[in-house]
């Protein structure tokens, strides 16, 4: 769930229609129009990535008059549901996953459930990765994998390119290898592994 | 041992914060704040080459000198070189350090090698222009003749094949036949990186892509994170564009020198030695601290406040022993942030409360630009000014932290509620103030005290342990310098 307070406004006359701010735009809500940058503003989720990569500066962020929230209502799937889905992801489905938006990993599985069938739909929908745009691409990519969906990245984006290993793909020679420099594999799998199987009312 | 309070940190011009005019007083100013220097605390406080009489001068000296034994034979003439660097080093001291050492290697590199295909490739946090506006305040744009550019983690990227599979960097990066490593020894952000690999970090953090920062913060564990960072920079691709490092060697109490090296791993594994020690004895003391008022007032994110060269965030998990790898959750990280549930409790068992020594945090001047609505929501906190209140407003990334905080219209009314409110008179400033800490006399009288305790602590028990924790025989510490 998302607050959405701001929304991308471009300059024409700056604009060169480089691209750059379509290419991280996380909910593609960016189009290039005879060369200069038109914003869907009923996309737009005042992330900023296009005001903070704008080679000239083209894109400032402004208030909304009338602010909005973005959500995907969890009760409108089986929690069974839900649970399941996180579980297969190896998440808590009450874990948050998006830090700047505090949106848990069920509100993102439900919005899967219900046929999200990319980060960028994810995004519009729920408002994750429309803070830092950073962190939270992984948990998104690992729920859409859990349910089965193979989504491609946005054609010639940045936006995202792939899904990376969990600390459950490390393979046992690696883990071997450094275990003594401090890191500590199997002891993070196992509290990983805890949040992942406990539930608040088993606790 | 009580001397007047240090200057702190000037505001800075910035996006991410606001205007320096609305920063109209500083919490040092206040007749009750007096300093404590840190070689006043513990006895082996190193001897810093800046700040000193010496001046900027001293940096460039100490690079020249670490940079002369280089191998830089492999880089020919007409060959590219990206100089890497990372945001963090421009908050250090005031960011002329960093950048003389940056302006230094590049002449260095020139001058042994022969080539002028020399950029400076600068990496961010979260906040995506930051190194943008240090290339432009330091002149470094100028000094790398016009091929200077801050990099980010949504700019292009490239697969990078690593033992652990696939991970993501900035093309960026990458883009030039050698890379050189220049970063910094501060620990910053031990809850994170947990002082494994500190060396190695940008690789898995400031010159990576979404992909591998979101693994490391998402994917691995409290204690594996850093891992992403190894798995890159082990990687056949980067290593057949390493070329060198050069770091500012860094203490609490300022600059202590320049090391550099050919072999990261070697450097890492000094830095790993020389941050368990000289970081490892202030956080332990501030670990102490049973009561206090945290008053915010540097040019930096929340979480990313100095004092006595210790970040806020880390002085919000103080207490609990960051350094023991033994503990795997610190009170603050962003797996401990994910694991609360939606009633403001842990998920699971064993999560350790935010500091709470903390009764209140003023925050006179801090930025936006890193979600930091946990701190607001777990320690009482005012903030200064509407005008900053309204930043924290417009930042994408903190768009609940006014919702847990409430706004003072001046610091004397935040000072004075907080005083009231906390029955505390024990303040300490995280305002950057070099080589000791600004903190009120009663603070500082408890911190003298404890002194000799977690000096002895640390020398004894702790510090062996952290050493023998990384794979580092603690017999080193006879010979450390
Ligand atoms: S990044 Fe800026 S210049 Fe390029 S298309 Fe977008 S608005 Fe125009
Ligand atoms: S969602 Fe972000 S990148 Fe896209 S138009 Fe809005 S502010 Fe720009």
């Amino acid at each position: 769930m998302k607050l959405i307070t701001l929304v991308a406004k471009v300059d024409k006359e700056k604009c060169t229609g480089c691209k750059t701010c379509a290419k991280v735009c996380p909910t593609v809500a960016i189009e290039i129009v005879d060369r200069k940058a038109v914003i869907n503003e009923e996309l737009c989720r005042g992330c900023g990535n296009c005001n903070q990569r704008c080679p000239v500066y083209a894109v400032t962020m402004e208030k909304l008059e009338k602010p909005y929230k973005v959500s995907v209502a969890v009760e409108d799937v089986p929690y069974e549901k839900i649970d399941e889905l996180c579980k297969k992801a190896l998440l808590n489905p009450e874990q948050i996953i998006c830090y700047c938006t505090a949106t848990r990993a069920e509100e993102v599985a439900a919005a899967v459930l219900k046929g999200a069938k990319s980060p960028e739909e994810l995004s519009q929908l729920t408002g994750v990765r429309t803070g830092c745009k950073v962190e939270c691409i992984q948990p998104m990519l690992r729920l859409l994998e859990a349910h089965g969906v193979t989504p491609v990245p946005p054609e010639g984006g940045y936006q995202w390119y792939g899904r990376t290993p969990t600390i459950w793909d490390i393979p046992e020679e690696v883990k071997k290898k450094y275990s003594s420099r401090g890191f500590y594999f199997d002891e993070d799998i196992k509290l990983l592994n805890k949040v992942k199987d406990t539930r608040k009312e088993e606790k | 041992m009580l001397r007047k309070p240090i200057t702190p940190q000037k505001p800075r011009v910035s996006q991410y914060g606001v205007d320096p005019k609305y920063v109209t007083k500083r919490v040092a100013e206040y007749p009750e704040i007096t300093s404590v220097m840190l070689s006043d605390l513990f006895p082996d406080t190193p001897k810093v080459i800046y700040p000193s009489e010496k001046g900027i001068a001293a940096v460039r000296e100490a690079a020249e000198k670490a940079l002369e034994n280089i191998d830089m034979s492999m880089i020919k003439p007409g060959d590219s070189v990206n100089v890497c660097a990372s945001h963090h080093g421009f908050t250090l001291l005031g960011g002329e350090p960093y950048a003389e050492l940056l302006r230094t290697v590049r002449d260095v590199i020139a001058r042994k090698t022969g080539t002028d295909n020399i950029r400076l490739r600068a990496g961010v946090g979260l906040r995506f222009r930051e190194t943008e506006e240090y290339i432009k305040a330091f002149k470094l744009d100028e000094h790398y003749k016009g091929k200077a550019r801050g990099v980010a983690p949504v700019d292009e990227g490239i697969p990078i094949e690593t033992e652990i599979g696939t991970l993501y960097g900035i093309k960026a990066i990458y883009d030039a036949d050698w890379i050189v490593h220049v970063h910094n020894s501060d620990v910053r952000e031990v809850h994170f990186h947990r002082q494994v690999d500190r060396a190695v970090k940008p690789f898995g953090m400031s010159y990576a892509r979404i992909e591998t920062r979101s693994t490391y913060h998402q994917n691995l564990g409290p204690r594996g994170a850093n891992f992403t960072a190894r798995s890159i920079f082990a990687s056949e691709f980067v290593q057949s564009k390493f070329a060198f490092t050069a770091f500012l060697d860094m203490s609490p109490v300022g600059v202590v020198g320049v090391d550099a090296d050919n072999d990261l791993y070697a450097l890492n594994d000094r830095l790993t030695v020389a941050g368990c020690k000289y970081y490892g004895k202030i956080m332990t003391l501030l670990g102490q601290i049973d009561e206090c008022i945290a008053a915010l007032d540097f040019p930096c994110p929340v979480p990313y406040v100095f004092a006595a060269g210790v970040i806020y965030a880390n002085f919000v998990g103080a207490n609990v022993d960051l350094f023991d790898l033994e503990g795997d959750l610190p009170p603050y990280t962003w797996y401990t942030e994910a694991f609360y549930g939606k009633d403001g409790k842990p998920l699971i068992e064993g999560v350790p409360p935010v500091n709470p020594a903390i009764k209140m945090c003023v925050q006179n001047y801090g930025w936006g630009g890193y979600p930091s609505a946990f701190f607001s929501e777990h320690i009482p906190t005012i903030v200064v000014g509407r005008e900053q209140a309204e930043v924290m407003n417009r930042d994408p990334q903190n768009i609940e932290y006014m919702s847990h905080a409430v706004i003072a219209d001046n610091l004397d009314t935040a000072m004075a509620f907080a005083y009231k409110t906390t029955k505390t008179d024990k303040v300490i400033i995280f305002d950057g103030a070099a080589g000791g800490i600004n903190v009120s006399e009663s603070l500082a009288k408890f911190l003298i005290e404890k002194a000799p305790y977690v000096n002895k602590l640390v020398d004894e028990e702790l510090l062996p342990k952290w050493l023998c924790q990384r794979g580092v025989d603690p017999e080193v510490l006879k010979n450390f310098k």
